[in-house]
């Protein structure tokens, strides 16, 4: 995967986000994408199992979506990406938010249990955030320094540990200052991507403070001076500065910006994914299927803006929805 | 046959103060004091006793004023302040802290300058506007102009999107504009606002109750569909017969169905005629439609009873409606009720279940090494962390019992599960588990201190040892065993960690309690106070503005755990006096 997983979203004509951020408008919501048109015959419950990071993305959808089907009854649990398999498998939940890809050990036990794949769609676009407090004046991080920050196998291959500041040629009263890490427990698809794509499958220093959610690393990055922390870019707050990140020394540091995070040019940019039990050639019960049509329509999109991440465009949203066998109407 | 158990055990109330002198060591104590060491006169032993009863004091007073203090302020409505700062843009907002801190140049290398600034961190809003909610600004920014409060910027909180500080410009019905001054548009606001707001509710009210129904007979049809299908197979006459039968029904309810979207459709036409242009602190007009404002107040005119009219209608708001906003906003009602019901519940299994142990242990059991390693255990329970219970509970009751029940009684209902997953019953067992020890150990000290000599007269009248017990030692205990049920539910009610494990969930905000058969839904999900403190304090996308929410959701836990207390306390009160007069 690695490489394979970025985001190659350059072609899919992102102009207009840019015409309208330029216009002060700061809507990135397709609006190619339609409005959503409710049906009738829904009703039942879902229950959704899995990912922290996604848990009030998924709080929103529930609420906007109860806004069309008042009686339809959503449970949301969020203790990590980790949880959502089992619950798919066990049949606990109809839906399983993820901050990652599923592993093969977790597609193969779905397929011995059911005899195909799990279907994961691409909900929307998160930025993988490096946190620090609001008064540190770091320029930017290499990921190669983030590795060496992080890891204690230093895989990204940095010569040095870095264990202070004055080693990332910060001055001043910050030069001697050691480095305080804080990270997210290991029940979390943060955790796994962080792992995955910055430390190159590498062992995570044992100083590395593990948070049991995503905004108790921000609060954390917000009352410790000298704290670093990594978490999704929905949880940003006026408390905390999001480090710009270079893939290689020398090149420029890129911004956590939406335009870089549709560019491809943020080197931790992920897509969301809502894994769904569906039988290829199937069709979906109503209420999955509707559920699934308002989280790609203009509403639920919106509800992703909300949360704090970006939503897909329209091209992306059509491929999704064909994936579960709904004919998308755009 | 009372137990010389009951000999061994200290009575509570003759206990000693110092271990093992002499019958009344006090006066004893007192006697010595001339001329003796410090150590003997135990005047240190005094201070050391008491000063750690000052420091457990101190420690929960001031535990508890941060917690009310920073409950209680939370709701009440701040001044808007305008900030405008040397680069010519201005910042509208309430302050919410202030500090001061070593100035940087706003752009890199972010030079350090001699002089430290005060900063102010400002809840700004108009998150769609701007994509944040609160922002620092310093007084290096500012070039030492003054803050403003205009006289005409005003909150809105709203549905969605959290608030908004803007000056109100223009106030339209469908394309009329009726009023275009501040003053104007706000007595049009004031005006329409309560109208359009009953429409919405009005409007919620079909959603809700009137959908909601057409939707529930829906899924039963589809239900009793789904059995005809699971008991004679599909294609089977009798299924097809159904099958019949439920397109008729179907068809009946869509066409309600549709009446009802239409009603709706007409009141959301009929409220969106009402808009307010406003125009936020930096120049920029939007629109905002009069039936997403919750409330709007102009925050720097107000007297000091519109202030409180506002604190109470927030501190109302917060109890007794829904959550909205991935519960950032709105109330904590489903939680409210989902700590009482789940609490009540679980004192319900407990406590029968307790007394009746405590009473064979103590009463019946032949002591010896079994009794004693069942009280060892009992004790041991008490021990083992609470997360373990979580484990047990979502093992055994959700995935061996639960899923028997589902297998048994809601075979159609399959693969989603109705008992087989976490919920309110589960979580009630699963807490009431944890707090088995507190009600058997309480019990059982109730029970030793009954006099042995009242067990001896009630039996040498004739009595036998279950006459004995039910009315003589049972009414003498009942005090020491609501103690105990006390003592379980305090612990109960302020648990969270299993709970997450068998039902507590972030959003539920379907009642366990209503008015559908069979009106208490005990394999719901439910909202719990102490996991919602968990989830704002953890979760929350908005952590500044969550931080508060935090303070009052736990005042609001203790009060409430207070209040399920003083009322058992109560109930032990009356019981005491009652069984007063039998005292002998």
């Amino acid at each position: 995967m690695g490489i394979a997983e970025r985001l190659w979203l350059v072609p899919l004509g992102f102009v207009f986000v840019w015409a309208q951020a330029a216009a002060g408008q700061v809507s990135l919501v397709d609006p190619k994408l339609p409005s959503y048109t409710p049906v009738q015959g829904v009703s039942g419950s879902l229950k959704s199992v899995g990912s922290d990071t996604m848990n009030n993305e998924m709080a929103l959808w529930a609420e906007g979506f109860q806004r069309f089907y008042p009686n339809v009854k959503i449970e949301i649990e969020g203790k990590g990406s980790s949880t959502a398999p089992p619950a798919l498998i066990a049949g606990t939940a109809q839906f399983g938010p993820m901050s990652r890809s599923m592993k093969q050990a977790e597609r193969n036990a779905f397929e011995r249990r059911f005899g195909y794949q799990p279907t994961a769609l691409r909900t929307s676009i998160d930025m993988l955030a490096v946190y620090v407090h609001k008064d540190n004046p770091i320029r930017g991080l290499t990921l190669a320094q983030l590795d060496a920050i992080f890891s204690k196998t230093r895989k990204a291959g940095h010569p040095v540990d870095m264990r202070t500041w004055g080693q990332l040629e910060l001055t001043g009263p910050w030069s001697g200052r050691p480095i305080s890490l804080y990270g997210r427990n290991s029940a979390s698809g943060t955790y796994g991507y962080f792992k995955e794509h910055v430390l190159l499958g590498g062992d995570y220093k044992d100083e590395v403070k593990e948070q049991p959610g995503s905004s108790a690393v921000v609060q954390a990055c917000a009352t410790d001076r000298f704290a670093i922390g990594y978490s999704g870019i929905g949880y940003k707050t006026a408390d905390v500065r999001v480090v710009p990140l270079a893939v290689e020394e020398g090149e420029p540091f890129v911004e956590a910006v939406p335009e870089n995070a549709y560019s491809g040019e943020y080197p931790l940019a992920r897509f969301l994914y809502l894994n769904v039990n569906y039988k290829p050639g199937s069709s979906l019960d109503p209420l999955r299927r509707e559920f699934i049509r308002y989280i790609f329509s203009r509403q639920g999109q919106r509800d992703v803006a909300k949360a704090g991440y970006y939503p897909v465009p329209a091209a992306i949203a059509r491929e999704e929805l064909r994936k579960v066998g709904i004919e998308p109407e755009f | 046959m009372t137990t010389p158990v009951l000999a061994n055990r200290s009575d509570p109330t003759s206990s000693a103060p110092v271990g093992d002198s002499p019958p009344s060591p006090r006066s004893a104590l007192r006697g010595t004091q001339s001329g003796a060491s410090l150590m003997t006169r135990s005047e240190s032993v005094v201070w050391l006793l008491g000063g750690a009863l000052v420091i457990c004091l101190a420690m929960i007073v001031g535990l508890l004023s941060l917690i009310v203090w920073q409950g209680l302020v939370t709701f009440w409505p701040r001044p808007v302040v305008l900030i405008r700062l040397a680069d010519g843009q201005a910042v509208m907002g309430e302050v919410v802290r202030e500090e001061t801190a070593e100035a940087r140049t706003e752009t890199p290398p972010h030079d350090v300058q001699a002089q430290p600034a005060r900063r102010l961190l400002l809840r700004v809003g108009n998150y769609e506007l701007t994509q944040e909610h609160y922002r620092w600004v310093s007084d290096a920014q500012t070039d030492g102009q003054p803050a403003e409060r205009p006289a005409w910027a005003v909150v809105f909180e709203r549905m969605a999107w959290g608030r908004f500080y803007g000056f109100p410009k223009a106030f339209l019905i469908g394309d009329d504009t009726i009023a275009q001054t501040p003053a104007a548009v706000w007595a049009a606001f004031q005006k329409y606002h309560s109208q359009v707001r009953r429409q919405w509710r009005q409007r919620r009210r079909l959603e809700h109750d009137e959908a909601g129904e057409v939707n529930r007979l829906m899924e039963q049809a589809r239900l009793r569909l789904k059995k005809f299908e699971l008991e004679h197979g599909k294609d089977s006459p009798q299924w097809k017969a159904a099958h019949a039968e439920f397109e008729t029904i179907q068809e009946a309810l869509e066409r309600r169905f549709a009446r009802i979207r239409h009603d709706i459709e007409t009141i959301d036409r009929w409220n969106s005629r009402y808009q307010l242009r406003v125009e936020t602190a930096d120049g920029r007009e939007t629109t905002l439609l009069l039936k997403d404002i919750v409330r709007a107040y102009p925050a720097n005119r107000l007297s000091w009873l519109d202030r409180w009219k506002i604190y109470g209608a927030r501190w109302w708001e917060f109890v007794s409606a829904e959550p909205r906003e991935a519960n950032t906003e709105g109330g904590v009602f489903p939680a409210i009720w989902g700590t009482v019901v789940m609490t009540l519940l679980m004192t319900t299994a407990v406590v029968p279940f307790g007394v009746l142990a405590a009473l064979y242990l103590r009463e019946y059991a032949k002591p010896g090494l079994a009794v004693s390693a069942v009280r060892i255990a009992v004790n041991n329970l008490a021990g083992v962390p609470s997360i373990v219970f979580g484990v047990f509970g979502l093992g055994f009751f959700c995935y061996i019992i639960g899923a028997s029940i589902d297998e048994l009684l809601f075979a159609e209902k399959l693969p989603s599960p109705t008992f087989g997953t976490g919920g309110l019953l589960w979580a009630s067992l699963t807490l009431a588990l944890l707090t088995l020890p507190v009600v058997i150990v309480a019990t059982e000290e109730a029970l030793a201190a009954v006099p042995r000599s009242m067990r001896e007269g009630s039996l040498g009248c004739g009595a036998t040892q279950w006459q004995t017990i039910r009315r003589i030692v049972l009414p003498k205990a009942m005090p020491g065993i609501l103690t105990g049920m006390i003592l379980a539910m305090a612990r109960g009610a302020g648990e969270v960690a299993p709970l997450m494990l068998v039902g507590a969930v972030k959003l539920a905000p379907e009642l366990p309690v209503d008015r559908v058969f069979p009106y208490v839904h005990l394999q719901r999900s439910f909202m719990h106070l102490a996991f919602h403190i968990y989830d704002l304090g953890f979760q929350s996308p908005n952590s500044e503005a969550a931080k508060p929410m935090v303070f009052t959701t736990t005042l609001l836990l203790i009060a409430i755990i207070a209040a399920l207390n003083l009322s058992a306390i109560a109930i032990r009160n009356r019981l005491q006096r009652k069984y007063e007069p039998g005292h002998f």
